[in-house]
């Protein structure tokens, strides 16, 4: 079995690219019905082979493999290669990035049913799937970056996809923009890491981090930084920008303009967790940065938190999902910080299923609603779409925590993690992530009650044309919730053991929280009833019976409460002025130096001196060469003849030395 | 003796079945001319196995030193043979339609692809110039083919005019360097510049009228006059002809003379290359921006180019040389595809000259829209196309040995060059087109410039292939 | 005198005078061979036939002569300049003392033996292209001048014997034309 594997990776990896690629080129060719066959098979063939690595690197445990297949480029002794590793951590990304994408593609064929741009779009989710898996398979900093650029690119594509939408043209420029801070700072780190190892292979780069440990460089005069620090917070910044954490989160909940298919995929479950795959992947570089560590915990605190509570007054069902996608990173950023890096990618594994869940529920109720996003505009759809109605419940407790779901096993973890860590700012971040637990329950179960329960708001029409969605949309719901039910169960004894990550993640003895929590861990049931000691779960429940109160039990109490708090409800609408801030500032700021620039630099110095006056005087050169260029032979004999006398005045007798 | 003519044994071959060419062509009528064609297009796949076959595992000199074969010639004359198949190929199409078809094109073409093998193989100033001869003769006859064009006439006579200055030229630089030296033979040139007490100024003397005769060869500036008349008078299959691989030969005599021969004036070369190469870009590139004419345009792109070819001879190093190298065969594939999408376009009655010509071309086919702006962004050198990387191996290499300021010039220049490039790419895709007249085209022709233009990017994403080819050159 | 002259044939004859020169310069340099061949090639064939061509063409001089006035001056200032570089260069006493010229030629053997061998041992490799490019010259000169248009009138006697009497002739009753009146 073995000897296949290697076919297996690369096939894994190509059948999404050919499949994108007929859909996209040939398109017209093979017609709606040919792109979504293609694709789907693509995707399907990626998921199985992914089943089977995992199989085989997991169950089975094989050896990592770590392999460059293709030298692409050799320039300044350094070589830049295509390779995969595949090791537990990988393989483990690998299903979850296949398997969820296979979904998305089944729901996909009956979320975009009408749209005209159908083709374009299995070919984009699946050139999608091609660069995610080039990015969690690769084996060096160039391919992870490719990849990293990769699912940006189509990130942006897809964003935009309705391209005649005014907003969603805004959402895809602000989403490239935020994300050009981000990877600056990432490509900042891999050129740190370029010059300081002169390899970009993660191997090589792992086995030699120990001797730069104390390394310091000096970036401002004087002040020498440790080595570590700056790589790790130049490469977190990447992930700050990719994962969408304060204050680069701000084009997350606006790239909810795309079609939901993409929130589900792009904006919940896969690419926004490649910076916590990252940062997992490098755990031994982040290690050795203590610093680093705690700023990666007070940002991810401040996230988990703040988020969730914008959370609450969001109205567009949709932003009140991508809220909570951004409160979850927080909770595993502040995993990677407490080097809880395990917990991390556990929570990173149940959250990909849970909300791609909850993002194709809502998506299905966008559908059958006919492209109506607002909440108050729903309730009561319980009695017509049992089964989305079903499915989203049981996203919701996996999302809350709630006791034996898969999402109560990865939050949990994180949260004793942070109890554990012995980092300055675990304190902070263990009571944000505290309370983000309670403001989660609450706006799930305010989203909930508000869509399925209560009056039926919608107007007349469209409730009487109200039907569950069609299969394709559904199937994957229930599949999807089969993992987000019971996934915990088998998952959570390996990671706290240690062994399910193996050798792909390292954490020093000093950092090792997991490690305390895995010594007290005794089972499965006895950590469930060990979970009822302590406050998460019953600040869990507290925030699902505040819930029921406000939105089922007395409508009117959410008008009243917001009358009382008006300013901070006012704060809350308004995103904390983020975006205001940035808009003002940053937008306009930097308008305001572009205007500048563009009128003293561009107008008078580049256009007028530079661009207009060399235009001038290269229309006076070229009459003048043209003059030369007149056609007649004997003018071209000569200018042979007096190039030849400059040559051999300058180069024999030296006339201008 | 005999070894000697083994190593010959690709040339010979070539010779033998150009003469076959010759007489079959000779006693065939018009409408068997297809004959003419495949026997041409057979007898250069034979010359790429007889290379093949016949490629010594070390380098060899035979004839007195006269004719040397190693890794740099068998890549050349491969690179050679396969760039003028396709040539011919693109030729025999256009020919075909605008019923110029003759047998003389190819037993000319074949003659002077056979120039060009003793080019890249000369290493005696003799047979550097009767390789430069046979190339030229053969061109100055391929131009002036068309004869009812006044044009086609015209450039011919310039071209065979100012041709012959150059050679003149060369030859007295080559009998300068003779009379200092007292040998043609390259490695005895070099020894006799070491050994002796040679006063260097007449050795500078005469390899300056060479490196005149060569640059006019290429076509670099101030000896490039006679390339924008040329390429825009002569038919667009023989100015697809000489755009492409006899650069390719005349890189390998530049580097054979300079290199080989002349090692010990490097310091001199040089800087005159240095003066050349920046004239070229110079001139090369603001020219082009002014031009309207698809064929001038490429023309002065041309120059630019051949700027840049020189770029890595400057350098000075191996790997710049392989630098070179590599941009000119990235350069004649680039080239070729570009001519090949004009002869495309144009057809008897219309010959898509003109830059406008080029509108909407991505409403009338999507996909050779696609293919030529590949090709555009290529001589542009946007990444990941060929273009770039053969400009950034060469620039990368002027930047090792320390040429800092010619770099920055290089860059500069490319930024202007990108402009005229640009805009082809802009009038296609945005521009309304005047006319939605389908491209009609044989299926042949289709397949081979999709696989030229895919060649373009290919390559250009696994350029170290190629580059390993040329490094293990030098 | 061969540029400035003004009639073409007194220029070949000039021509004629200065391969003559060259003929003298090759003997006084023992190479008796060359310079017979010199003679007789060029002179006896080649300008002879160069001769008969300028008188056929009967080109009319004044209008090319055109211009020749306009750029003289400037010819010469370029001439003047191009002769002071190349004479700054070769005026200095370098090729007196040649290497060359020491090696004595060989009185011993024929001057023709030793060319013979040279072309045909030595540079048979250069011989050859030199031979390849007589061929292109050859081809390319008739590809060009050969008109293969309809304006070429030739006989073919094979069509000519095999024409029949039906071929050329044919008789066509008509209608004799009726009377007007």
């Amino acid at each position: 079995m073995s000897g296949y594997m290697e076919t297996f990776y690369l096939i894994i990896v190509l059948a999404p690219l050919f499949a994108s690629l007929i859909a996209g080129l040939f398109g017209n060719l093979v017609g709606r019905h040919g792109a979504h066959w293609v694709t789907n098979i693509g995707v399907g063939i990626s998921t199985v082979l992914s089943l089977l690595v995992y199989k085989h690197h997991i169950i089975d445990g094989a050896a990592d493999y770590n392999q460059s297949i293709y030298v692409w480029l050799t320039s300044g002794g350094i070589d830049f290669q295509i390779g995969f590793l595949i090791d537990k951590l990988s393989a483990t990304m690998m299903v979850v990035v296949s398997f969820v994408s296979w979904m998305i593609h089944i729901y996909t064929i009956g979320y975009m049913q009408n749209d005209p741009g159908y083709q374009r779009f299995f070919s984009y989710i699946s050139l999608f799937t091609f660069a995610m898996l080039m990015l969690v398979m690769s084996n060096n900093f160039l391919q992870l970056f490719f990849g990293w650029e990769a699912v940006g690119l189509v990130s942006y594509l897809l964003i935009g996809f309705w391209y005649k939408k005014e907003s969603a043209i805004f959402a895809n420029l602000k989403a490239f923009l935020v994300n050009r801070i981000g990877d600056f700072g990432f490509l900042l780190g891999i050129a740190a890491v370029l010059m300081y190892f002169d390899t970009l292979d993660y191997v090589e780069v792992f086995k030699n981090v120990e001797q730069h440990a104390d390394t310091t460089i000096t970036i401002i005069n004087g002040e020498p930084w440790s080595l570590m620090t700056v790589i790790c917070i130049s490469l977190f910044i990447g992930a700050m920008g990719k994962s969408a954490q304060v204050p680069l989160h701000v084009w997350l909940p606006d790239s909810m303009e795309g079609p939901t298919p993409i929130s589900a995929l792009i904006h919940a479950a896969t690419m926004v967790t490649a910076g916590i795959f990252m940062v997992s992947r490098m755990s031994p570089l982040f290690e050795l940065s203590a610093t680093a560590l705690n700023f990666i915990l007070i940002i991810g605190a401040i996230t988990a938190l703040s988020m969730g509570i914008l959370g609450l007054v969001q109205n567009d069902i949709k932003r009140v999902v991508a809220y909570s996608t951004l409160s979850q990173l927080g909770y595993m950023t502040v995993a990677l910080g407490a080097s809880a890096y395990a917990a991390a990618m556990f929570h990173l594994v149940t959250h990909a299923f849970f909300k791609a869940l909850l993002f194709l529920a809502a998506g299905s109720v966008i559908i059958v609603m006919h492209h109506e996003q607002d909440m108050r505009k729903m309730g009561g759809l319980f009695k017509y779409m049992p089964i989305t109605c079903f499915t989203c419940f049981i996203g919701s407790l996996a999302l809350i925590g709630f006791p034996g779901t898969s999402g109560f096993f990865s939050k949990d973890i994180i949260i004793e993690a942070v109890h554990y860590s012995s980092l300055p700012a675990s304190s902070f971040a263990y009571y944000s992530v505290l309370l983000g637990v309670f403001i989660t329950a609450l706006y799930s179960f305010r989203l909930f009650f508000m869509t399925f329960f209560g009056k039926e708001n919608m107007s007349r029409e469209k409730w009487e044309k109200l039907h569950e969605a069609p299969a394709v949309v559904t199937t994957p719901l229930l599949v999807l919730a089969i993992p987000s039910l019971i996934l915990g169960f088998f998952l959570i004894d390996p990671v706290l053991s240690g062994n399910y990550f193996g050798s792909a993640i390292y954490v020093s003895s000093e950092n090792n929280a997991l490690s305390i929590i895995g010594a007290e861990y005794k089972g499965i049931f006895s950590f469930i009833t060990h979970a009822f000691l302590h406050p998460p779960v019953y600040l869990s429940f507290a925030g699902l019976f505040v819930a029921w109160l406000c939105y089922i039990k007395f409508p009117n109490l959410p008008g009243m409460i917001v009358g009382h708090i008006g300013f901070i409800y006012r704060l809350l609408v308004n995103k904390y002025g983020f975006d205001d801030f940035n808009q003002v500032f940053f937008a306009g700021g930097v308008r305001k130096i572009g205007h500048l620039l563009s009128h003293y630099g561009d107008a008078k110095l580049i256009d007028g001196l530079l661009v207009n006056g060399s235009a001038k005087s290269i229309r006076i050169f070229s009459s003048f060469i043209r003059h030369m260029q007149s056609g007649y032979l004997y003018h071209y004999a000569f200018s042979i003849i007096i190039g030849l006398l400059l040559l051999i005045a300058i180069f024999v007798h030296g006339v201008f030395y | 003796m005999r070894t000697d003519l083994i190593i010959l044994m690709p040339e010979i071959t070539l010779l033998v079945m150009t003469c076959v060419v010759l007489l079959v062509d000779a006693f065939s009528e018009d409408k068997f001319r297809k004959i003419t064609y495949w026997i041409t297009q057979l007898s250069l796949l034979l010359t790429i196995c007889m290379v093949f076959y016949y490629s010594p595992d070390y380098s060899y000199l035979a004839f007195n030193g006269a004719f040397i074969t190693d890794t740099m010639s068998v890549i050349l004359k491969i690179v050679i043979c396969g760039i003028s198949i396709i040539v011919f190929f693109y030729s025999y199409e256009y020919l075909k339609e605008s019923e110029l078809l003759k047998g003389e094109y190819f037993v000319l073409g074949l003659f002077a692809v056979l120039g060009m093998m003793i080019m890249s193989s000369a290493y005696h100033l003799l047979s550097v110039y009767l390789g430069i001869e046979l190339l030229s003769l053969s061109l100055y006859a391929m131009v002036a083919m068309h004869r009812k064009s006044k044009y086609s006439t015209e450039a011919a006579i310039k071209y065979f005019v100012l041709g012959a200055l150059a050679s003149g030229m060369l030859l007295y630089g080559i009998s300068m360097i003779y009379g200092v030296t007292g040998s043609l033979q390259l490695t005895n040139i070099a020894d006799a510049i070491n050994n002796s007490a040679i006063e260097k100024i007449y050795l500078v003397y005469g390899m300056i009228f060479i490196i005149v005769g060569i640059a006019f060869k290429l076509g670099a500036a101030p000896f490039h006059m006679w390339l924008p008349d040329v390429y825009q008078g002569a038919p667009t299959s023989v100015t697809l002809f000489i755009s492409s691989a006899p650069k390719i030969a005349a890189f390998a005599i530049t580097v054979r003379v300079l290199v080989d021969g002349l090692f010990p004036l490097i310091d001199d070369w040089q800087s005159i290359l240095s003066l050349l190469a920046i004239l070229s870009m110079a001139i090369g590139n603001i020219i082009a921006i002014a031009q309207e004419n698809i064929k001038r345009m490429l023309a002065y792109s041309t120059i630019a180019h051949v700027g840049y070819l020189f770029l890595g001879l400057i350098a000075g190093t191996p790997s710049g040389f392989a630098g070179s190298m590599f941009y000119v065969i990235s350069y004649s594939l680039m080239t070729i595809g570009a001519f090949g999408m004009i002869i495309l376009l144009g057809r008897f009655d219309l010959e898509a000259e003109k830059i406008e010509d080029f509108k909407g071309l991505i409403v009338r086919n999507s996909w050779f829209a696609l293919i030529m702006l590949f090709l555009m962004f290529s001589m542009a050198g946007v990444p990941p196309f060929l273009g770039f990387w053969s400009k950034w191996f060469v620039i990368k290499e002027l930047v090792d040995s320390g040429f800092f300021v010619l770099a920055v010039a290089a860059v500069f220049f490319s930024i202007i060059g990108a402009y005229y490039y640009l805009r082809i790419v802009k009038i296609m895709c945005f521009d309304k087109p005047d006319t939605m007249r389908a491209i009609k085209a044989s299926q042949q022709m289709r397949t081979v410039l999709t696989i030229n233009g895919l060649l373009i990017l290919i390559i250009g994403l696994s350029p170290n292939t190629l580059m390993n080819l040329c490094l293990s050159a030098f | 005198m061969v540029v400035a002259i003004k009639n073409p044939i007194h220029a070949a004859l000039f021509l004629v005078l200065s391969f003559f020169s060259t003929a003298a310069i090759w003997l006084l340099l023992n190479a008796e061979f060359l310079a017979i061949a010199l003679v007789l090639v060029y002179v006896g064939a080649v300008m002879v036939l160069f001769l008969f061509v300028i008188m056929m063409l009967d080109i009319n001089v004044a209008t090319l002569r055109q211009g020749f006035a306009r750029y003289f001056p400037l010819g010469i200032i370029i001439a003047f300049f191009m002769v002071v570089a190349m004479g700054l260069i070769v005026s200095s006493d370098y090729f007196l003392s040649d290497i060359y010229s020491q090696g004595s030629i060989s009185t011993i053997q024929s001057n023709t033996k030793l060319l013979g061998l040279a072309i045909y041992q030595d540079y048979l490799y250069h011989f050859e292209i030199a031979g390849a490019i007589l061929l292109v010259a050859i081809i390319a000169a008739i590809s060009l001048c050969l008109n293969k248009s309809k304006i070429t009138k030739s006989t073919q006697p094979d069509v000519q014997v095999l024409a029949k009497k039906d071929d050329r002739l044919r008789v066509v009753k008509m209608k004799s034309e009726e009377k007007e009146d």
